[in-house]
């Protein structure tokens, strides 16, 4: 049996009588791009959030590179909580509301986390900073406050934090959702250029022309449960089942309205 | 009677002796009383332990409903009762930190209400946890966007000083009663008094509107 890279096994999350994450379970090889699609409440930023257990998930396992990630028990030992950080640290998370610290300017939210975290020392930590903040393109807002920048920048500012932290996997959940819509090529341009690096990637999103072009695979999920799964091609083109069909035509009328 | 202000003048240097402790009692209990409150603060949402939440809100619920005067009272001879005999300074610090801790508190609640808590969820998923979480990601922003109602507690605790004096702390309020039970002139010392105080708590509110915004600046 070849070892996954990440490997989610029977996940299941309940929120009161609503099922987040029914038995959910997925295995992603090294460099491959996963696109999460599926109508709004059906788990899929919940399925996220469990990969680096923001959101615990009741029962179930993450595998992360032949590790186990988390623990079920509600209260965490001290070693464990350091264990999940350092899991958390590997694991770069994107929000659609992005999160950047609105007290810190920008080249402060790159470097926070990597003396923090990474114990890395502030000329280190500045240095990389600067590199990634020019990789996403805000060498020249790197004095800036976070309420001086644009959605786009924000989300752009958000990947360059995580990815400070040398992220061997990126979770995304809905990046461009909150974006206007001339703002979402600057965020996708610099994911992108993550795919073709070869990072390996979760990502919650509508963009379906980015996923069909990007993604290696993608899942739709619904009502807690992934329906169906495959390479975008035969996702989007031949739908097996109604559900992801209905799902399908809904996104196409919107987008021929728009 | 006329107004003579040559006893304002002969006044003025011992009053502002007792300014000075004044600013001692009210600048040392704001302190341990945000130190105190942050703590509460922190725990209450991070222990999210039923026990010590109603703890808590019975410490708020009895400061609250309750005159600073018989609290001051109160811990000053209570506390010798337990062994504790501090004099008036210390359980006067002691009254002051625990009335504005439990403001402080409130104040703070409202603060961290506005943190979002998508700033916890990014500062855990990059690993970021524990105190550092607090102290370099939640409590910066709390306390900016606590910064008013900070500076107004403070003019308060500034002001509730003068109650100290019924506990025999020489600040200024007593400095003054004792100056005018022997000059017989308490218009005059009184007035110098009163203008005293203002100007304290004048201060501290203006400097309030010049950190408001600097930080505005910086963020905005």
């Amino acid at each position: 049996m070849t070892l996954n890279f990440l490997e989610l096994k029977g996940l299941h999350k309940k929120f009161g009588d609503i099922t987040a994450l029914n038995n959910v379970s997925l295995n992603v090889s090294k460099g491959e791009v996963i696109f999460i699609i599926g109508p709004s409440g059906c788990g899929k930023s919940t399925l996220l959030r469990a990969v680096n257990w923001l959101t615990p998930p009741d029962k179930g396992e993450v595998w992360l590179e032949g590790d186990i990630v988390g623990s079920l028990s509600s209260k965490l030992t001290i070693e464990e909580s350091k264990l999940l950080n350092s899991f958390r640290a590997k694991m770069g998370m994107v929000f659609q509301q992005f999160n950047v610290w609105p007290h810190l300017n920008a080249l402060e939210n790159v470097v926070r986390a990597q003396m923090v975290v990474a114990k890395r020392n502030k000329a280190e930590s500045e240095v990389k900073a600067l590199k990634i903040l020019d990789e996403v393109g805000l060498s020249d807002k790197i004095n800036e406050w976070p309420d001086n920048l644009s959605g786009g920048q924000k989300q752009r500012l958000a990947i360059a934090r995580s990815l400070a932290m040398d992220p061997i996997l990126m979770l995304l959940d809905e990046p461009t959702s909150a974006l206007d819509p001339e703002l979402v090529g600057e965020v996708l341009s610099v994911l992108r250029r993550l795919v073709n690096n070869g990072m390996t990637m979760l990502i919650v999103t509508h963009e379906l022309g980015f996923a069909s072009k990007f993604g290696d695979r993608i899942v739709f999920m619904d009502g807690g449960e992934i329906i169906e799964e495959g390479i975008p091609e035969k996702i989007l083109k031949t739908p097996k089942t109604q559900r992801l069909k209905m799902f399908l035509e809904k996104l196409n009328i919107t987008s021929f309205k728009q | 009677m006329k107004f003579d202000i040559s006893y304002i003048i002969d006044a003025l240097p011992r009053l502002f002796e007792g300014a000075l402790i004044t600013l001692q009692v009210a600048i040392l209990g704001f302190c341990l009383s945000l130190i105190l409150a942050t703590t509460i603060t922190i725990a209450r949402t991070s222990l999210n332990s039923k026990i010590f939440n109603t703890i808590i809100a019975f410490y708020i619920s009895f400061i609250r409903g309750t005159p600073l005067l018989v609290q001051i009272f109160l811990i000053y001879y209570v506390l010798p009762v337990f062994g504790l005999n501090l004099g008036p300074f210390s359980s006067g610090i002691i009254a002051i930190t625990l009335n504005s801790a439990a403001f402080v508190t409130e104040i703070l609640r409202g603060g961290l209400a506005s943190v979002p808590n998508g700033q916890f969820e990014a500062a855990k998923s990059l690993g970021v946890s524990g105190v550092a979480l607090w102290r370099k990601i939640i409590l910066p922003q709390t306390f900016i966007a606590s910064i008013p109602p900070l500076v107004n507690e403070f003019t308060m605790v500034l002001k509730a000083t003068a109650l100290l004096s019924v506990i025999t702390v020489v600040e200024l309020m007593r400095v003054s009663q004792q100056i005018y039970s022997a000059n017989y002139h308490p218009v005059e010392v009184l007035s110098a008094t009163f203008v005293i105080y203002f100007l304290m708590c004048f201060v501290v509110s203006r400097s309030s509107a010049i950190l408001e915004n600097k930080l505005k600046v910086k963020r905005a």
